[in-house]
């Protein structure tokens, strides 16, 4: 809200510097967005003239040669000058050589078009007095010639442009704003004494009548004043200066009178032309559904009946404290107006504001709640304005509906609480001067022993805000300084407590992939439904829409990384940068038969390593990203290695069959996924492939499960002995399960006295020696014993055993 | 035998120059002194010599003896030597780059954010986390938020439909729409539901806005909030805590300030700002940087603290915003973009 320094000095004598007052806005919480001068500044050398005579220029039809008479001491000068709209005789402002006029605009004598030019004549935007540069400005009352500028015209102002918090609506006017100053700088404060004060005279206005509110939870109060005799013309000078100065456009003296005391005390105004209000009744009452309106910004509306009208018998005259019609505004010809002064529900009209998509300056203050009990005195001021500068006089009736509800708001604070908040001292004495220095007027001061002090607080109605103890707490703060909280050193008892789990996994998860050589990656959450629907499943697509998305490529939760993961390889891809190995550790969200689960994720990507490096390595491959899938899960306590995977199947369909497996499911608490993006998404979304994934999804409540701890498994000190085992399998078999078929039967073959402590895969083999259709597989065998070294005769025994029970019971067959 | 002994002694040097290997050695070694060696046969053919020679023989036959095991243990050495030359492996030139693709990169909103949450751990500060996925009661209704506040409008804030579910995001009350959480507050609320005080968290997390992407906005950013609650918590405190974070964050000669504003979960409430001139790109003498207050005792009563007994503060602020302060980025959404030429920029402690 824009407020003028010069409007505020009408309640409140201020004399510290702009600097000063712009800092004491600050820190009375009003955030100042930007100070600015209007007016003109002090200027040097610029003074007033009168043209003498005005010639055209021998060479240009569109400037003039003139003789201005400058004063006494500066005698007769030619002047060239480009402007229509003056004549022999005005008296104009006049820069002279050595003038700098705003803007950094420095006047010298020079020449224009061969003619000398002894000086410049000025217009208002030269000045800086106004956007005008529409010819010179031409200055009334014939001041005295020679006369600095300055002194002439009206002085500048300072226009504060601050932003006021929600819940200080007092502040919407200069009064607030003049009442927080006075308070900083400890100066008393003088409102507006209003002449009229509610008594109109014995005669009546035959054009209306009555107010009826037909919904008082809407209009708690309503006051309408009837003048008669008023002339409509344009509101004097000083006002538009105001109302501009406020960032309002002046429209006519009534309008520009109401809108003023709006800006005055924060009280919305309407007037209507009384000829206009049909039937001479004004009812407030509700919109019926689909009624019409056609506002004062010309746009035809459509009302609901949740919507607030001021209606006359016929139609509906105002959106109630949002916008006038068009049908009833004042208009040149009006001579009988009723001004209206209302309180309107906040509530109520925040949400016509809103479902018009219509705001204004009377909106934004019944939106953020107005005093009712200023609204009288708001209302007086209005009309004195009227009287003022459009003349006419109050007629009956005067209609009041509402209003009853008195005021009445105390508040009971200590010294001692305010110090224990603040965790400083301040002097009781101090305090209590600050309080009533905001008109939060002590009823009764009680003293404790200690000298703690109680004070009964009556609360102003416009500090609707404050109804606690700890809300003066803040006011006193506020006029104290927050600037002067004192320094302090952090003290802190501990507080046994841990990081969170998901916290504590996040950063294990993403310092491992780091070391493994990933950049970590930030992408958004919000995917568009397309890319659920083809690269997850119709379900997610289904369940995880936003019911308001802000735009269409951002409707879905995304139910994995590996999608924004995949924009990144794009992105860098497309600008040059070589990127292949790309992480990130986030939320995700996961449908799982018809219900939505929020989880904590890690996923990764390997794409195409495009840098040319100077010796080669082996690039990684699937088992490479089911390593690190496997160690991210080991992270969340999961060990991969017992888990079973299968192929990925159903709905996921961003991966490439038959290279990409799975693990875990959301009902188990974790997924683990890995293999290939499918190969023609990634050709159909621009990415060279091939580009290896894998993720690790974990639900929130897994990782805060407290784990079981694992007790010590007690392990042999004696030498191990080591055998091979080579089978020929089909070629489609499975390691995994060769395995497993293998170390059942070991199990059994050493017997009690000894174990076959592991066995692993160590090579796998096709072509050359082997059949068609057939690999070979070989294994490692640990055999140990824990109470002796064992004897090859023995450990050759059991792997004969072994040998031929794999021989005899399995469809793999031994190598020799 | 003098004669004997010298000329095997020059030609076991002579051998032992070309052995290369240890079977070599062994062989050689077999040859010289084994049992069937040369040198073994040379001393047998002591018992021929006349006894009063036996003491000079004698001596001569040690130091030859000496001798050979010496030139077998020189050998041994080189033999050794050799072998670990070996595994060096051809000369390096150390100026060539790794071949490795990394190294590894935080992001830049991670390097902040475990930055923050380290200088806060020193002072008594957990680490806390909770959904993104929220309710109206956890982000709003308990944050002392009234019920037409335009926070809760459709315009600024992502709603699901009404049938939504989401498994493992509780809710207060069944009738509860789910939300995009808009501040990390709801995870104050929800620790403060799930414990009791003395409580002092700092919860970093995601939050959305239904806002228009641009230099400065994005659908989706970071906050970070330190909530502490117990007896006697005061404004001096929480300034002291700011004080206390921002130094350690920026150095020595940072300052912070506070301005009053609103907020509806604290009272009374401020704006930090930061003085940082020492920054790049911020050329003014103050930047605001987060919010603060001392906890509303509304919020108390909504998670059945007594508000009698119970004090606290909060303070949050952007993690992109404050990123963007100390790496000098004017641009929110190069975070979003990774173009790997930003990620690289930035490590631990830059």
């Amino acid at each position: 809200m824009k407020i003028s320094l010069n409007w505020i000095s009408d309640y409140v004598a201020l004399d510290a510097p702009v600097e000063e007052i712009t800092r004491a806005v600050t820190f009375l919480g009003f955030e100042v967005e930007r100070v600015a001068t209007h007016g003109a500044p002090p200027l040097e050398h610029v003074i007033v003239g009168e043209v003498l005579t005005r010639e055209r220029h021998p060479n240009a039809d569109r400037l003039s040669v003139c003789t201005v008479d400058i004063g006494p001491a500066g005698g007769v000068r030619t002047i060239v000058c480009g402007a229509q709209n003056y004549k022999v005789g005005d008296r104009v402002a006049v820069a002279l050589p050595g003038a700098v006029l705003p803007g950094g605009f420095r006047i010298t004598q020079s020449k224009i078009r061969g003619q000398l030019s002894d000086g410049m004549m000025c217009s208002g935007r030269e000045l800086g007095i106004g956007e005008d540069q529409s010819g010179l400005l031409i200055l009334d009352g014939r001041p005295a010639l020679g006369a600095g500028i300055n002194g002439v015209l009206p002085p500048g102002d300072t226009i504060f442009d601050i932003e006021v918090t929600p819940n200080r609506p007092d502040c919407l006017c200069h009064i607030g704003v003049a009442r927080e100053l006075a308070a900083w700088f400890k100066k008393g404060l003088a409102y507006p004494q209003e002449r009229f004060r509610g008594e109109a005279g014995a005669a009546r206005s035959d054009l209306f009548t009555s107010v009826e509110v037909e919904t008082p939870a809407d209009c708690p109060l309503y006051t309408a004043h009837v003048l008669t005799g008023v002339k409509i013309g344009p509101s004097p000078a000083w006002m538009q200066e105001r109302l501009r100065a406020a960032g309002l456009r002046p429209i006519n003296n009534v309008v520009d009178a109401g809108n003023y005391v709006m800006l005055e005390y924060g009280q919305p105004l309407h007037a209507f032309d009384a000829r206009k209000i049909s039937g001479g009744r004004i009812i407030v009452r509700r919109a019926r559904d689909g009624e019409r309106i056609t506002t004062l910004d010309g746009k035809e509306r459509t009302l609901s009946s949740r919507t607030l009208v001021i209606a006359d018998t016929a139609k509906a005259l105002v959106v109630a404290g949002v916008m006038g019609g068009e049908n009833s505004g004042i208009d040149d010809s009006t001579t009988t107006i009723v001004l209206e002064c209302a309180i309107f529900n906040a509530s109520s009209i925040r949400w016509t504001s809103r479902s018009l998509g219509l705001a204004s300056d009377s909106s934004y203050r019944y939106e953020r709640g107005v005093d009712p009990h200023t609204a009288r005195e708001a209302s007086w001021r209005a009309i004195d304005l009227i009287m003022e500068i459009a003349g006419g006089s109050v007629v009956g009736p005067v209609c009041v509906v509402g209003g009853d509800v008195p005021w009445e708001r105390e508040i009971t604070v200590s010294s001692g609480f305010v110090c224990e908040r603040l965790g400083f001292e301040i002097p009781a004495a101090e305090m209590r001067a600050a309080l009533e220095s905001l008109e939060l007027n002590v009823t009764r001061e009680d003293t404790a022993a200690g000298g703690d002090v109680a004070w009964t607080v009556a609360i102003p109605s416009w500090r609707d805000d404050l109804d606690r103890p700890i809300d003066l707490v803040e006011e006193i703060l506020r006029i104290h300084g927050t600037e002067r909280i004192p320094h302090a050193r952090v003290t802190s008892a501990g507080l046994a407590a841990e990081d969170d789990p998901v916290v504590a996994f996040n950063r294990r998860a993403t310092s491992y992939l780091v070391g493994h050589d990933f950049n970590e990656c930030v992408n958004l959450t919000l995917r568009p439904a397309s890319e659920l629907d083809t690269w997850v499943s119709q379900a997610a697509a289904a369940e995880l829409a936003l019911a308001n998305p802000f735009v269409e490529d951002q409707s879905h939760l995304r139910p994995t990384l590996i999608m924004g993961l995949l924009d990144t390889l794009l992105l860098n891809q497309s600008r040059g940068t070589p990127a292949s190995r790309l992480f990130e550790v986030g939320r995700v969200f996961v449908e799982h038969i018809g219900r939505n689960y929020e989880c904590a994720a890690v996923s990764f990507v390997v794409g195409r390593d495009a840098v040319r490096r100077w010796k080669r390595r082996d690039p990684d491959d699937f088992y490479s990203v089911k390593h690190h899938v496997a160690a991210l899960a080991a992270e969340a306590g999961v060990d991969l290695a017992v888990e079973r995977i299968e192929a990925v199947a159903g709905p996921g369909f961003g991966w490439q069959p038959g290279h990409s497996f799975t693990a875990g499911s959301v009902g188990t608490g974790w997924v683990a996924r890995f293999g290939l993006v499918n190969l023609a998404m990634l050709k159909a979304r621009g990415i060279d492939g091939p580009v290896l994934a894998g993720y690790f999804t974990v639900l929130p409540e897994r990782l805060q499960a407290r784990g079981q701890r694992p007790r010590f498994r007690e392990f042999s000190l004696f030498p191990a002995a080591l055998r091979d085992l080579a089978l020929v399998v089909d070629k489609s078999a499975l390691a995994g399960d060769v395995r497993a078929a293998v170390a059942a039967v070991a199990a059994s073959a050493a017997g009690a006295a000894f174990s076959a402590e592991s066995v692993e895969v160590f090579d796998v083999y096709e072509g050359k020696g082997l059949p068609e259709g057939k690999k070979s597989l070989a294994f490692s065998l640990v055999f140990r014993s824990p109470a002796r070294t064992l004897t090859d005769e023995e450990v050759n025994g059991a792997l004969r055993r072994i040998r031929d029970e794999v021989a005899r019971t399995t469809p793999y067959q031994v190598r020799s | 035998m003098q004669e004997q002994l010298s000329t095997l002694l020059a030609k076991a040097s002579a051998e032992l120059n070309e052995v290369k290997g240890r079977p070599e050695l062994e062989a050689a070694k077999a040859r010289l002194v084994g049992p069937n060696g040369a040198f073994t046969a040379l001393m047998r053919q002591m018992g021929s010599v006349a006894k009063e020679q036996r003491p000079a023989l004698g001596k001569l036959i040690n130091e030859s003896k000496a001798r050979l095991q010496e030139l077998l243990d020189a050998r041994l050495r080189a033999i050794e030597e050799a072998e670990l030359s070996a595994q060096l492996g051809p000369p390096v030139d150390p100026t060539l780059p790794p071949v490795e693709p990394g190294p590894g990169t935080y992001h830049p909103l991670t390097l902040v954010r475990e930055e923050l949450c380290r200088i806060l751990r020193k002072v008594g500060f957990t680490v806390a986390d909770g959904p993104e996925v929220e309710t109206e009661f956890y982000c709003f209704d308990a944050l002392n938020t009234p019920p037409d506040h335009p926070a809760r409008n459709a315009q600024d804030t992502f709603y699901f439909p009404p049938g939504a579910r989401f498994e493992n995001v509780s809710k207060h009350r069944s009738d509860e729409r789910y939300l995009l959480r808009t501040h990390t507050s709801s995870v104050q609320v929800r620790t403060m539901l799930k414990g009791q005080p003395p409580i002092r968290i700092v919860s970093p997390g995601r939050v959305y806005r239904r806002d228009t992407t641009d230099a400065s906005h994005s659908a989706n950013f970071h906050q970070i909030e330190c909530l502490y609650v117990d007896r006697n918590v005061t404004v001096r405190d929480l300034k002291a805590l700011l004080d206390y974070l921002f130094e350690a964050l920026l150095g020595p000669g940072t300052k912070t300030r506070f301005r009053p504003h609103y907020f509806g979960y604290t009272e009374p409430s401020f704006e930090v700002d930061l003085s940082a001139r020492h920054l790049p790109k911020v050329n003014k003498d103050w930047i605001e940087i987060g919010g603060c207050g001392i906890v509303d005792p509304e919020v108390f009563k909504a998670v059945g603290y007594d508000p009698q007994i119970w004090t606290g503060y909060a303070f949050g602020m952007g993690i992109e915003r404050l990123a963007m302060t100390l790496y000098g980025i004017d641009d929110i959404r190069v975070f979003y973009q990774n173009d790997l030429r930003l990620l690289r920029q930035f490590t631990w402690g830059s």
